[in-house]
């Protein structure tokens, strides 16, 4: 073995580095030198991460990058969670980059869809938020990798601003691991607020001609949000989150889980819930919590990303939010997803639920991912600390006093028809017919079957965990369905019979009122009254004003 | 963390306009007039294979105000965004010329409305024109036309003409006057033009408190019915002189308005030119600091 080079990594490194010094590179890029920068850091067949998140990206290299002679630079493989932009899937048309692992691909699902059967991009997997992250520690390793940053001084120590997100793993897998990291800065400033990437750690600082897009895709109108919404979100808190006691749990970003926030400082306070629910959150800082925390609901919540708009508000709430010596915001996406994964409920929505619970977003003519879905949506077999939910889950599974391992809570939260009239409740998903067309070793479902424990409707709760046996699991589901097909083929024997033993409870099963469930519930009916529960603090952009 | 929550109080903008008729008017006082139960529904739009409604979207009567008698008409906007079509505009029209007829204290508009309804065309077109005389025949006989705007539809089009014929203008921050709408705008002269998707631009150029202050709107209040309610007990039974002299002097405000600001961009600009030291403050402001701020600094209808 002695004569072995185990250093290849690093010398190929510095040879790159070289090669960027000879074309006269320092550590501080123009704009106008990134393509040189990126051809001379840059090899075919390497593997890439340009950041891309769900609110920042690195979107200026990927445009360079999308532009830089296909003869020279080929057969990228891109590992990054993101690809929401145009410009992120231009590098796969135009020949630069050939496959893909990744997590999320919201707005280009149709475009992505298009180019993978068209052989443009070849997949390696559709992964979760941290089975990615985890991989850029295995087989995934990026050899260069692009963040996207607010601010860097000249020595390269980097800010990152309250949108942290994706940034930490990706610099960690690709620094120590003898790759390259670049980052795409919005300024260059003396002193940065606060590093979070060290100096030496970075190896380029490209400064922008703009700043990096960001989109603020967490903020729900509460001027949109109907009665059918708040009538799932009261049964949501008396139907789930008061008889289990629910202090730790994670929300997703639909207009269900705003409606649920929204009635907290209301319907909730008056039920005497304040303190016994909903104390400490994985979520991003969604406007629609503003009215919850500010009456006294939330003690504590730490965030993937943040959101536009409510940075002053964060700050000034630092008992409540992760912020940092400088006062802003810290958001880490892997911490979050780990939090929320071992936390005691995740309810979230979905396009798709078939007979045995399983739910998909994958629609027949979209590929878009999972994003976090699947790592907050699931029981961990890893988790040994109990808490009360927990254990009570376990029990009404078990049938046992004392169970041998707890039960995360796992909500879907979805009204039978969406929009457009779709039949959300189905016999079987899309994602099987995806599987078949896209030759995917797995069907693309967003959380199984098997790790969903209630699901609710503007009908009723089912909770599946008082279910014996496949054939009651479909019959509650079908009793939650109402007018879809699936809900008109339930047994109403046996929907009776679940009934009775509180596997299916409609709302009147729960002391809830129909007739109440108004707008008038809402602790803030516009985006307007957020801003005046921040007390001004919140700055909603322009899009969501109508003042 | 106070111990009063600044749970909102109900919304104007919310209600819907059977609501908003129960809320203005004084308790049980209400009387409609070709209601639903007479159901005369749209001719038009079942040619479109379109629903109709037994009000066709508008609901007319007499009521008490603070013990005073006002006819009252307000605009559905759930149902066609509050447009106007041939019997929407029928029953208005046929309002106006029975309050000039009957002399009450006022005629209260409640306007929610996109303009005129274009799947009946030509008939809602006239309709808006019938409106606008029968407001001018109302105002003649001596009975003060008011427009209330503070919903979610705004009142646009062949409506805001309807409206800027009335004697009074009411407005709350949330409420919307133009004629034509943003996307409208938009998609004729382009997006740099004007981005109907900035929402904050579409107040400043067409909201409640630049239509205050260039005197479009007589009275700003708070999103909520109450105030509206108030203001609009102010304004019962005062007439505007509707006469040669005051609709030139209206043309020359007018003609002075493009002058002065016909360049501007944005309504901050205007506001600056208007001696506003700090325009993009005052969109952020609560009615009373807004009123008081701006006070001495507004246009006023000539």
């Amino acid at each position: 073995m002695n004569d072995m080079s185990w250093g290849t990594l690093a010398d190929d490194k510095a040879a790159r580095l070289d090669e960027a010094a000879r074309n006269g590179l320092g550590k501080i890029v123009a704009a106008d030198q990134a393509e040189t920068l990126l051809v001379s850091v840059l090899r075919p067949n390497d593997r890439i991460c340009i950041e891309g998140n769900n609110q920042k990206h690195a979107d200026f290299i990927s445009e360079v990058l999308s532009d830089v002679d296909p003869e020279v630079i080929h057969d990228l493989h891109v590992v990054q969670s993101n690809l929401a932009l145009p410009q992120h899937l231009d590098l796969f048309e135009h020949g630069v980059a050939k496959r893909l692992d990744f997590c999320y691909a919201g707005p280009q699902g149709i475009r992505m869809a298009q180019l993978i059967e068209d052989g443009v991009i070849e997949i390696g997997a559709i992964h979760t938020y941290l089975e990615l992250y985890a991989r850029y520690f295995v087989d995934l390793t990026p050899r260069v990798s692009v963040v996207a940053v607010e601010a860097a001084d000249r020595e390269g120590n980097l800010y990152t601003g309250p949108n942290t997100e994706d940034t930490p793993p990706i610099v960690e897998a690709t620094a120590f691991k003898s790759g390259i990291v670049i980052a795409q800065a919005n300024r260059i400033v003396d002193r940065v607020p606060r590093v979070d990437v060290p100096a030496d750690w970075t190896d380029f600082v490209v400064e922008a001609p703009r700043p990096h897009y960001i989109e603020p895709i967490f903020t729900r109108d509460p001027a949109a949000i109907t009665e059918i919404q708040i009538l799932m979100a009261m049964m949501v808190i008396r139907g789930i989150y008061e008889p289990y006691g629910i202090q730790r749990l994670n929300h997703g970003i639909g207009f269900g889980t705003a409606a649920i926030e929204l009635i907290l400082p209301t319907y909730a306070r008056d039920l005497g819930l304040l303190g016994k629910i909903c104390n400490y959150m994985s979520v991003n800082p969604c406007p629609t919590l503003i009215p919850a925390l500010e009456s006294g609901f939330i003690t504590s919540i730490h965030s993937a990303g943040s959101e536009l708009g409510m940075e002053d508000y964060v700050a000034a709430r630092s008992d409540v939010f992760f912020c940092g010596p400088d006062g802003s915001l810290r958001s880490n996406r892997a911490f979050c997803q780990l939090a929320g994964h071992f936390s005691d409920l995740f309810i979230g929505s979905t396009l798709q639920i078939d007979t045995a619970g399983n739910s998909s977003t994958a629609t027949s003519d979209r590929i878009t991912g999972f994003g976090g879905a699947p790592n907050f949506g699931c029981d961990s077999r890893a988790r040994r600390h109990a808490s009360d939910p927990f254990l009570q889950a376990a029990r009404e599974e078990t049938g046992q006093e004392s169970p041998q391992r707890g039960r995360k809570l796992v909500v879907q939260l979805v009204e039978t028809f969406r929009e457009g009239g779709q039949p959300v409740f189905t016999e079987r998903l899309d994602a099987w017919d995806i599987q078949k067309r896209f030759g995917m070793d797995l069907p693309p479902i967003m959380i199984h079957g098997d790790d969903v424990t209630h699901i609710v409707t503007e009908e009723g709760i089912a909770n599946l965990l008082l279910c014996r046996g496949p054939d009651e699991r479909e019959q509650a589901i079908r009793a939650v369905a109402g007018y879809t097909e699936v809900g008109r083929r339930r047994d109403p024997k046996r929907v009776a019979d679940l009934r009775r033993r509180g596997a299916v409870r409609y709302p009147s099963d729960i002391g809830i009122d129909t007739r109440l469930a108004s707008r008038s519930l809402l602790a803030a009916r516009s985006v307007r009254d957020l801003v005046r529960w921040s007390g001004g603090l919140y700055d909603p952009p322009a899009r969501f004003r109508n003042w | 963390m106070s111990d009063v929550l600044p749970i909102p109080q109900e919304s104007y903008l919310e209600l819907s306009a059977r609501q908003r008729i129960a809320r203005i008017c004084d308790k049980g006082t209400f009387t409609e007039i070709c209601g639903p139960e007479a159901r005369r529904k749209s001719p038009h739009l079942a040619t479109f294979g379109m629903p109709s409604a037994f009000d066709d979207g508008l609901i007319v009567g007499e009521a008490r105000l603070d013990g005073r008698n006002i006819m009252v008409a307000a605009q559905e906007g759930a149902f066609m965004g509050g447009a106007v079509g041939e019997v929407h505009g029928a029953k208005l029209t046929g309002l106006l010329l029975r309050a000039a007829d009957r002399a009450p204290d006022a005629v209260v508009i409640l306007a929610d409305s996109g303009g005129v309804r274009l799947h009946e065309a030509n008939a809602g077109l006239v309709a808006v024109g019938e409106i606008q005389r029968a407001i001018f025949t109302a105002r003649d006989a001596g009975v003060p036309v008011i427009a209330v705007i503070g919903s979610a539809n705004g009142c646009y089009g062949g409506m805001s003409i309807a409206a800027r014929s009335c004697d009074w203008v009411v407005m709350s921050g949330e409420g919307r006057l133009s004629v034509s709408g943003p996307e409208v705008i938009e998609s004729a002269q382009g997006a740099g033009e004007f981005d109907a998707r900035d929402r904050a631009l579409v107040w400043r150029t067409m909201g409640g408190r630049h239509r205050y202050l260039m005197g479009d709107a007589d009275r700003l209040v708070a999103d909520d019915p109450g105030a509206f309610r108030s203001e609009i007990v102010s304004l019962l039974g005062q007439s505007r002189a509707i006469t040669l002299e005051t609709l030139r002097a209206r043309n020359t405000e007018l003609k002075q308005r493009i002058d002065t600001f016909g360049a501007a961009r944005d309504g901050t600009e205007i506001w600056q030119a208007m001696g506003h030291s700090d325009p993009w403050r005052l969109p952020e402001l609560e009615p009373d600091p807004f009123q008081a701020a701006v006070d001495g600094k507004r246009r006023k209808r000539a």
